[in-house]
């Protein structure tokens, strides 16, 4: 589940924005428990998912994230006792529990705490599909961040695929030398995993070696100031675009300071109130007009055939 | 190209050299001077000195590796000692063996724009460049890809790119093709010969197969034990006997010939006859031998295993995605006693189905019984007591901090008693016992896959399964483990082992099965079944092919069998 180009409005779309977007909406996420507030931030990450022809990549997340949320609710229901409508009491003290009870504001809570692990996810999942990694790291030295420590980030997600593929083979080495995994205590099952730990920490260092001299062989380290073949380009439009997003989070944080949005869950589930409606669709419009415009921009003019970036 | 440098654009003069922390010396009294735009092999064992001499000429050593250092080398009019490995950078390309860990970019693009960036190129320079570098390499077609999704081959046509940009007068290439299979290797080193040919660069070349490129260089320069030991053109290098006391491969078809001089008058080849490097000038040299050798009655040595059948796959389909698969009804039954090659291209499904023998996978449909096991019941852990697995890299084998510890780790984790006993006679077998309290990983890299068959041996598993044994070893080393395997089949277990090497299979073994694309093409004997084959043929008998029509009989694989045809052919006939 990682970048694939394509010629989609979202593909194409500026990765600063994009990242502005999602950054936005795991701060909203997070200072909102407002259930309107919450399930709305979540429609708002369809569209992109639609408009960018991603939503089989993008599923793959949500799915993840659905099967969390079982356990969530399962937490919360069997640790947090507060709420005045009992579904549920087993009616006899446990240890370490006390008398368990459930009930159904604990229950309401765990969901909605699931919608917002849904909705950070689904964000998060746009990015990662839709946004070239080299243009995250562009983003980082457009924002100043030394270029050494970009290339660091660089290099772990260029080795992270031979690093997967590492633990597979040295896994599949380890067991045909006898090695069961997942055989005994937990104690021992951690022990186990040394004979694959230690190729696999030898090789990276190996590794390492090689591509530190690969690339001095390439010139690295030249004393001289080094150029950049690719930056990132704004145009006046994207920087309008990112000032727009930026502009929802603002709205989401003062509307927060100001009380609205405010959403009780105990002792018992409060009313939804009109306010929090009309501040979730605020929000919710504000974050899905930049990729419904870029859309319509689109369809509305010739297809060209380059590439999503530079 | 930077014009400055004319003639004796490399220049080594007395040049030592020792690892730190090493005793003996990696170099001792290397003198060379090379002209530009020569094409120059650089042959010789393993450990004998060649990488480190190539990574002197780019400053690597000393600047990167740190040791001993004496004499001088100069390349390009700079001496590497004053010059940073930057600086050389511009003028010495430099592509290494392992086509993953040189490059650092996420696309292809960016990969050759690294070098470009570091000495602070404009950018409308490096996009010139970029082009360029793509077009002349011919991978036009793979500017966005990640690395990822490329090819061995394809990887290595990357580097080469990405070093071609920075427009080096010098390209040095170590093993460039020792990981790759046949085809990805053609492909490598056609684009050196014609960077050579077409664009005059110098080209400093290490490559453990002649065969592939004896033909294409102007001079070979021959190392041992850290000296160079032959200086020449090709066809005066391979009469040297000093070359064959190395243990380097000579190509079969100039072995033949040599082999041929020495027993026979030379009136029996051609007049004015000179050494062959290629299967077509074997042919025009070697035509008047083989006429004379004409319907002899010569049938190859085999064996035909008839003991119980201890491997059957039967009808196996198997693949990680379920739209793609990998294997394709694949069925094979082994006996026990056989000594099995699998060939074929890379991608062509032979490690998916090697895995297949000890469960590490299971077929999606069909089955695989091994030893009486059924791999879809059986454990991996099972399995193993039966079945020994030796993967292609080593270092995934090591993880012990002696080899003595690291042969014993599997007799541990799978209960056997008198280890000590155990251990200590596969190291004897596989000539280790003096490296037994050190670490593994130390150790060179022939050494290490020595180490990783011994703790397989170890347990003595009735079958033996390898994958790729020989990849990126020299033909000593080659030979040597090869004859440990047969040894090891003749006591009545089973070995089969993957390889793209067809000259290896043709020496060793008895049964030759090739796959494609999931599927197996041929499984026979190998005298029929490396025989009359386009790619999987090996030298010597894509030569004899053409002499077909004089009787010779074709299936003819290796010099030896060669040898023996033409002393009946020459004895009966008389002169």
């Amino acid at each position: 589940m990682v970048y694939k180009e394509a010629n989609t409005p979202i593909h194409r779309m500026n990765a600063m924005p994009k990242i502005i977007w999602a950054i936005t909406i795991l701060i909203l996420s997070l200072i909102f428990d407002n259930p309107v507030v919450l399930i709305l931030l979540f429609v708002a990450t369809i569209p992109p998912a639609v408009f960018g022809k991603i939503i089989k990549e993008w599923s793959f997340f949500v799915k993840f994230g659905l099967f969390f949320i079982p356990v969530i609710v399962l937490l919360n229901i069997a640790f947090n006792h507060n709420g005045e409508h009992i579904l549920y009491s087993l009616g006899y003290d446990l240890p370490f529990f006390g008398s368990p009870v459930i009930t159904l504001e604990a229950l309401f809570y765990g969901i909605m705490m699931g919608v917002r692990l849904l909705v950070i996810l689904s964000a998060f999942a746009i990015i990662t599909v839709s946004v070239h990694p080299d243009d995250i790291l562009m983003l980082m030295l457009k924002m100043k961040v030394p270029y050494k420590s970009v290339l660091i980030v660089s290099l772990s997600s260029r080795f992270i695929p031979t690093l997967l593929s590492d633990v597979e083979t040295i896994t599949d080495v380890q067991r045909t030398r006898g090695l069961e995994l997942d055989r005994g205590s937990i104690i021992k099952r951690i022990k186990n995993r040394f004979p694959v730990l230690v190729p696999l920490l030898a090789n990276s260092l190996e590794r390492s070696v090689e591509i530190a001299e690969a690339m001095e062989a390439r010139a690295f380290g030249e004393n001289k100031k080094r150029t950049f073949y690719k930056e990132l380009k704004l145009s006046n439009a994207d920087k309008l675009v990112s000032v727009f997003i930026f502009s929802t989070l603002l709205v989401g944080i003062i509307a927060r300071f100001l009380g609205y949005g405010i959403y009780e869950y105990y002792p018992v589930l409060s009313p939804i109130e009109l306010e929090s409606i009309i501040l979730g669709v605020l929000l919710f419009s504000m974050l899905v007009i930049p990729y419904v415009s870029v859309w319509i921009t689109y369809n509305s003019s010739e297809p060209l055939a380059h590439g999503g970036h530079q | 190209m930077n014009r400055e440098c004319g003639e004796g654009i490399v220049l080594t003069e007395g040049l030592h050299f020792t690892y730190s922390g090493s005793q003996t010396p990696a170099l001792v009294d290397v003198s060379i001077a090379i002209d530009e735009g020569e094409f120059v092999l650089l042959a010789g064992p393993s450990g004998s000195g060649k990488s480190t001499l190539a990574r002197c000429l780019n400053g690597l050593v000393p600047h990167f590796h740190g040791g001993k250092f004496g004499g001088r080398v100069v390349v390009c009019g700079l001496d590497t000692r004053e010059a940073t490995v930057a600086e050389l950078a511009r003028h010495v390309g430099f592509v290494f063996q392992d086509p993953e860990n040189q490059l650092v970019s996420m696309e292809v693009e960016r990969e050759i724009a690294f070098g470009l960036e570091n000495i602070g190129l404009p950018k409308d320079v490096i996009g010139k460049r970029i082009e360029e570098a793509l077009d002349t390499v011919g991978i036009l077609h793979l500017r966005k890809k990640h690395p990822k999704e490329l090819s061995g081959g394809e990887k290595q046509r990357v580097a080469i790119a990405s070093v071609l940009a920075l427009h080096p007068n010098v390209l040095v290439l170590d093993e460039p093709t020792s990981e790759l299979d046949p085809q990805g290797a053609e492909d490598v080193l056609k684009v050196v010969e014609r960077l050579n040919d077409e664009l005059g660069i110098t080209v400093i070349l290490i490559e453990h197969r002649l065969d592939r490129v004896m033909h294409l260089v102007d001079r070979v320069i021959v190392m041992n034990r850290g000296r160079i030991i032959a200086d020449g053109e090709p066809r005066e290098v391979m009469r040297d006997e000093r070359l064959r006391e190395t243990g380097t491969e000579i190509p079969p078809v100039v072995d033949l010939t040599l082999k041929v001089m020495e027993h026979y008058e030379p009136d029996v080849l051609r007049d004015g006859f000179k050494i062959p490097l290629t299967v077509k000038e074997g042919r025009k040299i070697l035509r008047p031998l083989f006429r004379r050798v004409n319907g002899v009655g010569w049938k190859p040595k085999t064996h035909h295993q008839t003991g119980k059948i201890v491997i059957s796959i039967e009808n196996v389909w198997f693949g990680y995605e379920y739209d793609q698969p990998i294997l394709k009804g694949v069925s094979l039954n082994v006996r026990k006693g056989e000594f099995v090659a699998l060939l074929g291209r890379n991608a062509s499904g032979k490690t998916t189905l090697l895995k297949h023998l000890i469960g590490l996978n299971i077929p999606s449909k069909g089955r695989v019984v091994v030893c009486g096991l059924d791999t879809r019941e059986a454990t991996v852990a099972e399995l193993a007591r039966h079945v020994g697995f030796v993967f292609q890299n080593p270092n995934d084998h090591l993880i012990a901090d002696t080899v003595f510890e690291e042969v014993a780790f599997p007799l541990k984790s799978m209960g056997y008693d008198n280890i000590e006993e155990r251990v200590k006679e596969v190291l004897k077998l596989l000539k280790l016992e003096r490296y037994r309290d050190c670490y593994p990983r130390s150790l060179s890299g022939g050494e290490k896959q020595r180490v990783a068959i011994a703790s397989v041996l170890a347990f003595k598993p009735e079958i033996l399964i390898l994958d790729e044994p020989t990849r990126g070893l020299d033909f000593s080393l080659k030979e040597y483990i090869m004859k440990i395997l047969d040894g090891y089949r003749k006591n009545g277990r089973t070995v089969i082992y993957s390889t793209h090497d067809v000259e290896t299979a043709a020496r060793h073994g008895d049964r030759a099965v090739i796959m494609s694309e999931g599927k197996i093409v041929i499984d026979d004997e190998k005298h029929k079944g490396l025989a009359n084959a386009l790619l999987f043929s090996p030298q010597i008998n894509r030569m004899i092919q053409s002499f077909r029509r004089y009787g010779v009989p074709e299936e003819i694989l290796t010099v030896e069998e060669a040898l023996e045809v033409i002393d009946i052919g020459l004895r009966r006939g008389g002169r």
